[in-house]
């Protein structure tokens, strides 16, 4: 199976490029020939903040639980999360963030690349 | 994939993103990593840099501290900022416009922070 690395840096709203994140790892998950793995960098570790109630958008963050929950990856950088706040408990989970999107080291990022057959990578 | 270039097309100090490439190429040597700055990213190139009234750690000390990862500026970036007669750190190799398209074809993947 082939594996595709999405990488974000945005915050959920900003841009749309988490919703692009989601339909891109949406459409591959569907296709089942990729692992998709993301990885939340930067102002992207606020999209799997839980209890978001966007008025005009969808909550990006159940949009990625979505994902996580049908076997993508979804990961987020541990000192960009703890320069906004989020703490990480036991084993990486954070209670502010959704279930199935833990917080982890940068250097999964890296395993994560090495490990890709496809890099995505969306930022302004 | 063995070969990462990393896009840096901002200003060094005035958000996180130079500080997110550089840590992110930083763990990433165990595969071929290239910075390529460009636009207001030549900043970084530039020696000197003395951060200590912004509150924020030197930027250039991860480039010497990681001679791992090559650092390329866009040379005509610099020309049009009038940065081609300052000192740049010595390890930044200066490429022209063909140039810097060649290493961003050649990488397996291209990330912009």
């Amino acid at each position: 199976m082939n594996t595709l690395t999405i990488i974000l840096t945005d915050g959920p709203y900003i841009s749309q490029y988490a919703e692009m994140a989601y339909k891109i790892a949406s459409e591959a998950l569907k296709l089942k020939v990729f692992q998709v793995n993301i990885f939340l960098y930067l102002d992207a570790v606020h999209v799997p903040r839980s209890g978001q109630k966007p008025s005009l958008f969808a909550d990006t963050g159940r949009l990625f639980q979505e994902l996580a929950e049908r076997g993508a990856v979804v990961r987020a950088c541990v000192r960009c999360a703890a320069a906004r706040g989020y703490s990480v408990e036991e084993d990486g989970i954070c209670s502010d963030y959704l279930q199935g999107i833990k917080i982890t080291s940068l250097y999964d990022l890296a395993e994560m690349l090495k490990d890709s057959d496809r890099v995505i990578s969306l930022s302004r | 994939m063995r070969s990462i270039f990393y896009l840096l097309d901002v200003a060094p100090y005035g958000c996180e993103k130079a500080y997110g490439v550089l840590n992110a190429a930083a763990v990433s040597i165990k595969m071929e990593v290239t910075i390529g700055l460009y636009a207001d990213g030549v900043y970084l190139a530039l020696a000197g840099q003395d951060s200590m009234a912004l509150g924020l750690p030197n930027l250039s000390d991860t480039i010497y501290a990681y001679p791992e990862i090559r650092i390329i500026a866009h040379e005509p970036s610099l020309a049009k900022r009038g940065l081609m007669n300052q000192d740049l750190i010595e390890s930044v190799e200066l490429v022209d416009e063909d140039e810097f398209i060649k290493q961003i074809h050649i990488a397996d993947c291209i990330i912009e922070a």
